[in-house]
């Protein structure tokens, strides 16, 4: 009896070291290492599943269209009801086709400055199993170009930017994330500063460097194209409320973003990088 | 050396286990971690995520003991961490699911055995510690963190979401585990 409690204590105690090396390790390495590479081969696990899961949760093809040829042999009521299941099935597929296609067309009509230059469209796979950091996984990778710290959009303005990127899958860390930030300015004006994630429902927070120009509730926020990720210009939300005074530093804005976070289906991938910021330092 | 011939040494749990079983319990491991970040990322409760990996830990554990259920918390936690954004601690989950798998299979031997409720219970229980004591972690170890307020909303439907996810996976769970079991039984 003894020994055997003594077996699993020292096998708990084996793990638990096991569990700090891991962490020790993830604190004093940077990118890459071992870590980098365990998390390349459990997303390539992993993901598979994911695409298999999406696919089947938003059903598209049409498997049951001829259960009801099948039924001449049959009574009259069984033909009738296989191809009332039938057409049942054909109608959620074509209602799953019809919002995918929407979600598309919005995509692809999507046609801005924000826009132009390369990209890729993606379908979100997967989310981020903890409710504490918000990211996604998309079905494009290396393969089809992307890299890391490229700009992620939809049709309704900033997602995020892609953190990690394996053959096939990537790793987008969503704007409301707490580690998330991107340069902004309030439209039309000049001071320039940096939005933050807070989670969900939180909305974000926007924090201007210099404040020589007045904020004010319903004032647009875009991107500033100077952190070097994000292109200028890319619609992030409204300015929803303002509390402290302009001139004090406690001032917080907050901003409510124009993308739905939780309905994410189909993202663009920008792959040329802040184009404007890059063509300004050019011309100077 | 002395003492290993003294007693009979008692298996390892490689050898408990069996290849066939170990496939399987990895499996029932990696599917769970794919569905929480599928169908259960849509199905929310008021837009949180249950923990379904950390369900399956629990019931393995509950079903076979602390020593499986230690090691399946290290393999399933680190798989969850892997799953993570930079920025989150990578380890974090694998100690913490180590410490309650271990607990778990300890705490069971002192259950009446054949109630339907105490797998429930015990879930109940080990979900709110579990979620506490990764919150606390991650903020002492410096993680960026949303709010408090945020954080407490969080874990209490957590805990919910859970609880009510037992009675559908400790079955699925209890068939996988039992048809995998060889037939020698070692308790521990």
């Amino acid at each position: 009896m003894y020994r055997r409690n003594g077996r699993g204590r020292l096998l708990l105690l084996v793990f638990i070291a096991l569990s700090i090396v891991v962490i020790t390790l993830d604190f004093r390495q940077g990118e890459g290492g071992p870590l980098g590479r365990a998390k390349e081969i459990s997303v390539a696990v992993v993901a598979p599943i994911q695409r298999g899961l999406t696919t089947i949760f938003r059903p598209v093809g049409n498997f049951f269209a001829s259960v009801g040829e099948l039924g001449s042999l049959r009574s009259d009521n069984a033909e009738l009801k296989a191809r009332l299941e039938a057409i049942e099935q054909e109608v959620r597929e074509a209602e799953a086709l019809k919002n995918d296609f929407a979600a598309l067309s919005r995509l692809s009509e999507l046609d801005e400055p924000w826009t132009s230059g390369d990209f890729v469209n993606a379908q979100v796979i997967g989310t981020s199993p903890s409710n504490y950091r918000w990211a996604r996984f998309i079905d494009k990778g290396s393969e089809d170009g992307i890299r890391k710290n490229m700009a992620v959009v939809n049709a309704d303005g900033l997602v995020g930017k892609v953190i990690s990127v394996t053959r096939g899958d990537a790793l987008v860390l969503l704007l409301i994330d707490p580690k998330a930030a991107a340069g902004a300015r309030i439209e039309n004006r000049r001071d320039t500063g940096k939005i933050q994630g807070n989670g969900e429902d939180q909305g974000l927070s926007l924090d201007l460097i210099g404040s020589n120009s007045e904020v004010f509730e319903a004032d647009e926020v875009v991107t500033s194209g100077q952190d070097g990720v994000f292109p200028a210009g890319i619609p992030i939300g409204l300015v929803d409320r303002i509390t402290g005074d302009v001139r004090r530093p406690d001032q917080q804005i907050v901003v409510e973003p124009w993308v739905d976070f939780t309905g994410l289906d189909y993202v663009r991938v920008l792959l040329d990088g802040p184009v404007v910021a890059a063509g300004e330092r050019r011309s100077r | 050396m002395s003492t290993a011939a003294k007693e009979p040494r008692q298996p390892s749990i490689l050898a408990d286990m069996g290849l066939s079983r170990i496939s399987a319990i990895a499996a029932v491991i990696i599917v769970a971690s794919a569905v929480q970040s599928t169908i259960l990322s849509y199905a929310t409760i008021l837009g949180v995520i249950p923990q379904l990996v950390l369900v399956v830990v629990l019931c393995l554990a509950f079903t076979d003991g602390s020593r499986v259920g230690l090691v399946c918390g290290f393999f399933a936690g680190l798989l969850q961490d892997l799953q993570l954004p930079e920025g989150s601690v990578i380890g974090l989950y694998a100690l913490v699911y180590t410490l309650v798998g271990y607990a778990v299979g300890q705490i069971r031997e002192f259950t009446p055995a054949e109630s339907v409720w105490t797998p429930v219970f015990t879930v109940t229980a080990a979900t709110a510690i579990v979620e506490g004591s990764y919150a606390t972690l991650a903020i002492m170890l410096g993680q960026e963190w949303v709010s408090i307020g945020f954080t407490a909303k969080v874990i209490g439907l957590v805990v919910l979401y859970n609880t009510l996810l037992t009675p559908l996976v400790f079955p699925l769970v209890k068939k996988v585990a039992d048809r995998f079991r060889p037939e020698r039984v070692y308790r521990w």
